[in-house]
């Protein structure tokens, strides 16, 4: 007889799930609700808004790093396009924010698309690079194209930054709305990852091979993540020009794909809340420790180097296993 | 004598020429398979059967010469493609998605017939239904016929490697398709593992063309109704496994191929 519990797509098993995730969205809800009206001082709300900006940054990373398992080091320039499109927008144009965002995010597709089909005919080390040296070219362009960009200092002053009625510029409806839209990513990304789009980009990290010869089309699935993992990371630009209130041609550096990369390799690819988890550690604790922005550097990068040799997979894995440690040192305590 | 009527072949395969710069892989092979058949291609190391197997299923593209897969043309077609029109392959290394529980490989195999998007996901839509229904059946049925209906949830990874090998055939198997194309898939495999890859083979042999290329001629004389064996790049002889083997060029190139070793 078929156990149909054991199919883990059956509806018995479905129901369950669902009733779960209900549960974890109420208290990813409750949380940002007690955060945002507990917690007062407007410093840090501000800075929890602009952790949950990173953390969509880093989302958009994992899109390709934990999705079709290449090393985007050209993913600042999204970020970069979402940052100067909402900056350019509101400061010069005159544009409401939101349009100006959605502007920069249908820009961001566009721009994924054409380097997309350019690059990933290459892969790995190459497309990392390839891309990666666009930032440069972003960078170079952002410091010299003075009349639009401002030029090396940038664009500031911004008028007040609002969506619709909510006034970014208030500590605490920054952090709901940013906390929101994050929320509502990685809700996204769940179902993305169970769709057979999910599958399909799953099959090409673990064995693009096999799955070219499961019938699956490698190099579009790749370009498909890579104009999917744009959008967010240019909403993450936008979103975190309210708390810089200044876009510099330093938005292309590659340090900020590093640091995002970081996000993503401390909480680990495999899980969707993974990077999230890694972007909170990357802004709080250098926050709550003090520490001197080189330190800080010095720091992350022991973790990293520690994490990378103990637990591949992130904390999480950490956390797996240790529970699986944990759980034979019982077993063999019992044998005995 | 009896007519035979000529059947379209699932496989047919016209004076393949492969040139690596200067080297000669494949030099004027042509094979004809017919459907239904289980078809090896035997040889010595360095052989050219590896780059055959892989001309034969898109992955190479021939210097020359013309591969009708079911009476079409391949030649340029992309891999993915080609497995969508109903020909799934194996590989000797590499075979399954480690990272992924059996269940989840079976997944990944279905992929091309699969119909619903990200959307149809969230919604619960009737073409999402439809789907899940169909890979439910189905992964029932090749669970059962691979024999690992109680590993469902085990990583692939973990899997002995005689086991990986039949879940690389569950995989294949998803899409139901019309020709196999088994690459060394008893390499490595012990005794009692070789048995059970043979009865599986047979069992899902009904309604389907298989070719194997294979090092173990156990296998392919329990499998194969007729074999081709290349040597040096050229084919030397089809027939039945046992003519093939006493076929005294055959005996030469694999004497030569032992003193090699």
């Amino acid at each position: 007889m078929i156990d149909r519990k054991q199919v883990g797509v059956s509806d018995d098993n479905k129901s369950g799930r669902t009733a779960r995730e209900a549960a974890y969205i109420a208290c990813a809800i409750v949380v940002i609700a007690i955060f945002a009206y507990v917690f007062t001082d407007p410093f840090v709300v501000t800075l929890a808004g602009y952790t949950c900006a990173l953390a969509l940054f880093a989302l958009s990373i994992n899109i390709i790093l934990g999705g079709v398992g290449e090393v985007p080091l050209g993913q600042c320039l999204f970020f970069g396009v979402g940052a100067y499109g909402a900056a350019i927008g509101m400061g010069k144009v005159g544009l409401p924010f939101e349009l100006a965002v959605l502007i920069a995010l249908v820009l961001s597709v566009a721009l994924a698309a054409i380097i997309g089909v350019i690059t990933l005919r290459l892969t790995g080390a190459y497309f990392s690079i390839v891309s990666w040296g666009l930032t440069g070219v972003a960078m170079v362009a952002a410091t010299n194209l003075e009349e639009i960009t401002g030029g090396p200092l940038g664009l500031f002053g911004f008028p007040p930054i609002e969506i619709g009625p909510l006034q970014l510029s208030d500590p605490q409806t920054y952090f709901a709305v940013t906390a929101t839209i994050l929320l509502l990513t990685i809700l996204f990304l769940v179902a993305l990852r169970r769709s057979p789009f999910g599958a399909a980009m799953n099959s090409v990290r673990q064995n693009p091979h096999l799955a070219r010869s499961v019938g699956v089309d490698v190099a579009r699935v790749r370009l498909k993540a890579f104009m999917l993992s744009a959008p967010f990371a240019a909403l993450a630009g936008a979103l975190a020009v309210p708390y810089t209130q200044i876009v510099t041609p330093e938005v292309f550096s590659v340090a900020n794909t590093v640091d995002g990369l970081l996000m993503v390799l401390l909480g680990g690819a495999q899980l969707v809340v993974g990077p999230v988890i890694g972007a909170a550690m990357f802004t709080l604790i250098p926050q709550a420790m003090n520490l001197d922005p080189n330190v800080r550097i010095l720091v992350f990068s022991s973790i990293i180097i520690l994490i990378m040799m103990f637990a591949p997979g992130g904390l999480h894995q950490l956390g797996v296993a240790l529970r699986d440690w944990f759980g034979r040192k019982i077993d063999d305590d019992r044998s005995r | 004598m009896t007519i035979v009527v000529a059947e379209r072949p699932a496989v047919s395969a016209r004076d393949i020429v492969k040139r690596y710069g200067g080297v000669t892989a494949l030099n004027g092979v042509s094979l004809d398979v017919q459907e239904g058949e289980i078809f090896g291609i035997i040889g010595p190391n360095g052989a050219g059967k590896s780059t055959l197997f892989d001309i034969l299923c898109g992955i190479t593209v021939p210097t020359s010469g013309s591969i009708r897969i079911m009476g079409s043309e391949i030649a340029g077609m992309p891999p993915h493609l080609i497995a969508r029109s109903g020909v799934a392959r194996t590989f000797q290394r590499t075979a399954v998605f480690a990272e992924s529980t059996v269940l989840e490989n079976l997944l990944f195999g279905r992929h091309a017939s699969f119909h619903h998007g990200v959307l149809d996901r969230i919604i619960g839509s009737k073409t999402f239904a439809g789907d899940q229904q169909a890979f439910q059946a189905r992964v029932e049925e090749v669970l059962t016929l691979i024999g690992l209906d109680g590993e469902r949830h085990r990583k692939a990874g973990v899997l002995a490697y005689g086991v990986q090998r039949r879940l690389a055939v569950g995989i294949a198997l998803m899409s139901d398709p019309k020709i196999m194309f088994l690459d060394e898939p008893a390499a490595g495999m012990n005794g009692r593992e070789t048995t059970d890859f043979i009865a599986l083979i047979r069992a899902i042999a009904p309604g389907r063309t298989i070719l194997i290329v294979e090092h173990d001629m156990a296998v392919i004389r329990q499998l194969c109704g007729r074999a081709l064996v290349v040597v040096d790049g050229k084919p030397v002889v089809v027939d039945a496994p046992h003519h093939v083997l006493s076929h005294p060029e055959v005996v030469t190139a694999y004497l030569g191929a032992d003193d090699d070793e």
